[in-house]
C-alpha cells in the first residue's frame, strides 16, 4: 500500500477505492467509500503519487499537534534508569502528489481507526490532544500496519524517584515515521524530570535499514512557529 | 594683572542671557528625557498594544514630559509668573476636566485592558449581554461584530466595568442536552445508546469524559441529561447536529421523545372512571373523533 504510484492507477484498500484518471491533461483524484466520496481535479499535472504514512493527528480536521497515548497498563521505572517500551500509535495515510523536481503537497488523508480526541491538563491552560489507547509491549509488537504502527519509546527516569507513568504526549512537529512493507515505525524519548513534568522527543534515524522515512506533514518550515518537544506539564 | 582685576574689566553679562541659556539647557535635557522615555515605553509596550495606538502613546508621552519641564522649571527661570497660569489652569482644568471625565475613564479603561487582556481580537465575548467578535480594542473603545455581522462600538469604560465572558478563552468547553424518553421505555439502553454515539464522536472528548445520567422523572418523561465536553473551536458545531442523531437513534432502537400528555379522570354517576391506554377503557366518542391513542408508561 505504501508505495508510489504512477497514473492511471486504481487501489482497492479494505472498502476505499483510490484511483487517478487521465482527462484531456489533467489527472482527476478520487476517493470513494461507504460513507464519502472525494474527488479533486489537477489541472494539467504530471507527476507520480506517493501514499506513506503521516503524523496522526489529521483526521476528521487537524485542530492539534499534539498525540497522546495512554497506557493501557501504567509503567513502572525505577530512579536514573533508562527502559525501552514499544507502544502502538494509529496510522494515517497520507496520499501526496510528487513533481519531476521533486517538490511534493499532500492531497488527501485517510485512515481505518476511529478517531478521537482529548484534553491534556486542565480546560484553562491545558491542550486538545489526539487521543490513542495502547497495550504495553517490551519487544517489538507484530501489528497489523493498516491500523497501526510501532513507537520504540525511551523512557529516561532523571528523578530519584520510582515513577509510575500512565500516558505520553508527544508533538507531531517532531515526528519521524519510518515505513516499510510490513512495519510502521517512530522511535522517540520521554524524559522524566519530576512527577508532574516530562519532554518528549523524537529520534531522526531508524535502526532498521529496510525502512524509509515518510514524507512529513508537519515540516520543518513551521519549527520556526512551533517547538518540536512536546512537554509534559500537567502529569504523566 | 590679577584675576580679580581681571574679571571686573570683563563686560557684564546680563541675567536674561543666563535665563536664556539655562532654559535651552533644561530643554535640551528634557528632550532627551522624552526620548528615553518614548523608548523605554515603546519596548515595553509593543508586544502590547498595535502599532497606532503605540504612536499616539509615545506622542502623549514626549510632549506631555517636555510640557511638564516647560511649567514646572523654565517658566520660572524666564521669570513668568506660574501663579497666575496656575488659577487659570485650575479653572480650565476643572472645565476639562468635567467636559471629558468619559473621554479619561475610557482612556485609562483602555489602558487597563490592555494589561489586563481579559479580551483578545478574535475571541467571542458577551458584554453588557452584546455577544459577538471583538474586532479592535482601540484606546477609547472596543469594536465587536455581532453573530448578526453589525458593527459594535463599545466604550472601553462600559467593557472594563461589565461582566465579561470570553467564550474561547479556555480550551475546552462542555454543553448539555436534556433528552425525554417514555416511562415504558428502558433508561439504561438509551443511555448505553447515547453513550455509544458519543463515544464515535471525534471531536466528543475523552477526558474529561461525558457524562450521561437520569435527572429527572418529569411529567411526561424520564429526562436523561447529556454533558459533553468539546474543543473551544467545535462544540457548536457538534452541539447543532448531535442532539439529532441522538433523537434519530433512539428511535432507531425503540425509545421515542414523548410529547406532553395528561390523563383524565372523570365523575360518573356513582363511580370514576379512568382514561387508561386500553382499548376497552377507550371512549367511544374519542375513538370516533380520532384522537391519537395513549402511549404506553403514560398512565
Amino acid at each position: 500500500m505504501f508505495d508510489k504510484y504512477t497514473p492511471p492507477f486504481t487501489i482497492n484498500y479494505k472498502g476505499h477505492e483510490i484511483s487517478v484518471e487521465k482527462e484531456q491533461g489533467n489527472l482527476i483524484y478520487r476517493r470513494t467509500c461507504e460513507y464519502e466520496t472525494i474527488e479533486k481535479i489537477l489541472l494539467e499535472a504530471d507527476g507520480d503519487f506517493l501514499i506513506n504514512p503521516i503524523e496522526p493527528v489529521n483526521l476528521p480536521k487537524p485542530i492539534t499537534s499534539f498525540l497522546l497515548i495512554d497506557f493501557e497498563r501504567p509503567v513502572m521505572i525505577s530512579p536514573g534508569s533508562k527502559q525501552k517500551i514499544y507502544l502502538t500509535f494509529p496510522v494515517e495515510m497520507g496520499i501526496f502528489i510528487t513533481g519531476k523536481k521533486g517538490e511534493h503537497e499532500l492531497i488527501d488523508i485517510l485512515t481505518l481507526n476511529r478517531s478521537k480526541y482529548t484534553l491534556y491538563g486542565d480546560p484553562n491552560r491545558g491542550m486538545i490532544c489526539r487521543y490513542w489507547k495502547s497495550e504495553i509491549f517490551t519487544s517489538y509488537p507484530n501489528l497489523d500496519t493498516r491500523y497501526e504502527g510501532d513507537i520504540e519509546l525511551d523512557i529516561i527516569n532523571d528523578t530519584n524517584h520510582w515513577m509510575e507513568v500512565k500516558k505520553s504526549v508527544f508533538n507531531a512537529f517532531g515526528m519521524k515515521i519510518y515505513y516499510g512493507t510490513d512495519r510502521t515505525s517512530m522511535r522517540a524519548f520521554m524524559r522524566i524530570i519530576n512527577r508532574h513534568l516530562a519532554e518528549t522527543g523524537f529520534m531522526t534515524y531508524t535502526t532498521t535499514p529496510e525502512l524509509r522515512r515518510s514524507m512529513e506533514v508537519y515540516t520543518a518550515r513551521k519549527i520556526m512557529l512551533s517547538s518540536i518537544k512536546g512537554i509534559m506539564e500537567h502529569g504523566i | 594683572m590679577n584675576v580679580t582685576a581681571y574679571m571686573s574689566s570683563l563686560p557684564a553679562i546680563p541675567g536674561i542671557v543666563f535665563s536664556t541659556v539655562g532654559a535651552i539647557i533644561i530643554l535640551i535635557v528634557a528632550i532627551f528625557l522624552g526620548k528615553g522615555l518614548t523608548i523605554y515605553l515603546q519596548r515595553s509596550l509593543k508586544d502590547k498594544i498595535d502599532k497606532g495606538h503605540l504612536d499616539i502613546i509615545l506622542k502623549a508621552g514626549y510632549y506631555g514630559l517636555i510640557t511638564l519641564v516647560i511649567v514646572a522649571f523654565i517658566f520660572p527661570l524666564i521669570g513668568i509668573d506660574r501663579s497666575g497660569l496656575l488659577v487659570t489652569g485650575g479653572v480650565l482644568g476643572i472645565v476639562i476636566g468635567f467636559a471629558s471625565q468619559s473621554i479619561v475613564g475610557n482612556l485609562i479603561s483602555g489602558f487597563f485592558l490592555v494589561v489586563e487582556r481579559p479580551i483578545k481580537i478574535g475571541d467571542q465575548i458577551n458584554i453588557d449581554s452584546n455577544t459577538g467578535f471583538v474586532e479592535d480594542i482601540n484606546i477609547f473603545s472596543t469594536i465587536i461584530r455581532t453573530y448578526d455581522g453589525l458593527y459594535m462600538r463599545i466604550p472601553n469604560q462600559t467593557v472594563f466595568t461589565s461582566n465579561i465572558t470570553n467564550y474561547v478563552a479556555n480550551v475546552t468547553r462542555r454543553f448539555e442536552y436534556v433528552v425525554g424518553i417514555r416511562y415504558s421505555d428502558d433508561a439504561d439502553k438509551a443511555i448505553r445508546v447515547i453513550r455509544g454515539i458519543i463515544d464515535n464522536e471525534p471531536f466528543a472528548l475523552e477526558s474529561p469524559s461525558p457524562s450521561i445520567f437520569v435527572d429527572t422523572l418529569g411529567d411526561n418523561s424520564v429526562n436523561i441529561v447529556v454533558r459533553i465536553w468539546a474543543p473551544i473551536t467545535e462544540w457548536f458545531e457538534m452541539k447543532t447536529r448531535l442532539l439529532w442523531v441522538i433523537k434519530k437513534t433512539l428511535e432507531e432502537h425503540g425509545i421515542e421523545i414523548p410529547f406532553p400528555q395528561r390523563t383524565v379522570w372523570f365523575s360518573g354517576e356513582g363511580q370514576t372512571g379512568k382514561l387508561s391506554g386500553k382499548e376497552d377503557n377507550y371512549l367511544p366518542e374519542a375513538e370516533n373523533d380520532g384522537l391519537p391513542a395513549l402511549q404506553e408508561g403514560t398512565r
